[in-house]
């Protein structure tokens, strides 16, 4: 709630320039903000239904409407792995365990240094190349256990950077 | 003014009328569960769907929400075909299987011949049906307080993180629109609480009732640009005074 945490408002700040006070703005404000903190801070949709003149309840109802906003902190790397029908044919449950060894944590956790989160996602659109695993904005076609740890360190590389 | 059939009857409503005010004004009933008077037509909860059609539709029709359709010269409304009872009992099976509690719903699923829902019934029943009035008539106030949270299965209304609302000004319009009664509340005339909130009252000078909660009388002056002592006096007594004033006036002339 309010003041429970205190995050750093500057990346906030710096996403309202570039968007004009209207509800219009409400859900680009929320990506951007998304993208930003890994999650929706409460003290920052408090912020946002400020300066874009929406009532807080309107701004609470769309941050939990999306499946692609989250209102509890996530790791800085979202780990999707696809779970339809394909993919689950080809083996995404063995994915899912290796990453479940590898990160130590289940789907739907987040790693306690908060650099990944595991998801499952129902069938994103790539069946040709299932079974298909998404770190961060990267996609992994005919994705292999045996390459889960690889795709983990590359990103980890990045988290470094 | 435009003519339709509603039934086979004709009706003749102003324009700008939906059918369902047409078929009010001639007396079919069209179950609603969403509508409401003082609120824009919403179409969420489609129990009020009819067929309708029209001569040079040549045996086309299509299935519409009467509370938002508007009525057309020639339009023929039918309110009991067998797709729309169909349709309306597969609405209220679903209704049932997500309040298989509630009386109003219980009602209406059994003046359609249904007494218990075909669907798994929800493991955690409640009494909202989802019609959005209540978060309507706060946005119609210009509050917006409350709003749905969450998507599917999980759908609900509530305040902004589960916490007492901030912009609430405790006017219980939203526990008094709710058609399944189904929003809590407490009032007295010393303190009222909504939505987890607590209010203090304001009583009439003149009278003592507590009649208004001190948000209220703020947010009414603040909209109106009337000073807030103005909502002190209940209503009641402006009326009275009201009427003292054109007896004396009366009097002196
Ligand atoms: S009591 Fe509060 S939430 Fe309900 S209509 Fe009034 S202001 Fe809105
Ligand atoms: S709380 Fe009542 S008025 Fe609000 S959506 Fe639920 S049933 Fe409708
Ligand atoms: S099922 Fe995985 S991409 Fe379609
Ligand atoms: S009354 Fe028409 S859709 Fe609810």
């Amino acid at each position: 709630m309010n003041g429970r945490t205190c995050v750093d408002t500057a990346p906030l700040d710096e996403i309202l320039t570039r968007y004009p006070a209207s509800e219009a703005a409400l859900i680009q404000v929320l990506q951007d903000v998304h993208r930003a903190y890994h999650y929706l801070p409460c003290d920052v949709l408090v912020k946002v239904a400020e300066a874009l003149e929406v009532p807080l309840a309107k701004v609470f109802s769309v941050g939990t409407f999306y499946k692609a906003f989250s209102l509890v902190p996530q790791g800085r790397t979202i780990v999707r792995v696809c779970t339809g029908t394909a993919c689950h044919i080809r083996g995404a449950d063995r994915l899912i365990e290796e990453f479940e060894r590898e990160l130590k944590i289940k789907p739907g956790e987040t790693t306690a240094d908060m650099g990944f989160t595991v998801k499952t996602v129902n069938c994103v659109g790539a069946c040709a190349m299932a079974p298909v695993v998404i770190v961060g904005e990267t996609y992994h076609g005919g994705a292999e256990p045996a390459k889960v740890a690889k795709y983990i360190a590359e990103k980890e590389a990045d988290h470094e950077n | 003014m435009v003519t339709l059939t509603i039934d086979g009857r004709v009706a003749k409503v102003p324009a700008g009328a939906t059918v369902l005010d047409a078929a009010r004004a001639i007396g079919v009933r069209i179950p609603t569960l969403c509508q409401h008077e003082a609120l824009e037509p919403w179409g969420g909860c489609r129990l009020c769907l009819v067929d309708v059609t029209k001569k040079e539709w040549r045996g086309w029709q299509k299935m519409v929400v009467s509370c938002m359709f508007p009525a057309e010269d020639g339009l023929a409304v039918a309110t009991a075909t067998e797709r729309v009872v169909a349709t309306r009992k597969v609405v209220l099976d679903l209704l049932l299987a997500r309040c298989p509690d509630t009386p109003l719903v219980q009602r209406l699923a059994h003046e359609h011949g249904i007494e218990r829902t075909s669907y798994q019934p929800n493991p955690e029943p409640t009494d909202c049906v989802l019609c959005g009035l209540c978060t309507r008539v706060c946005d119609s106030i210009g509050v917006s307080a409350i709003a749905t949270v969450d998507r599917g299965a999980g759908k609900e209304v509530a305040p902004p993180f589960h916490q007492p609302p901030p912009d609430c000004i405790g006017c219980l319009a939203c526990a008094e629109v709710c058609p399944t009664d189904c929003i809590p509340y407490q009032t007295s005339d010393s303190a009222r609480s909504i939505w987890g909130k607590t209010f203090t009252m304001v009583r009439c000078p003149h009278c003592g009732r507590a009649h208004i909660t001190r948000e209220q009388a703020a947010f009414y002056a603040g909209r109106g640009g009337v000073p807030e002592s103005y909502f002190e006096t209940c209503d009641a007594c402006k009326r009275t005074q009201m009427a003292k004033t054109f007896t004396s006036l009366s009097a002196v002339r």
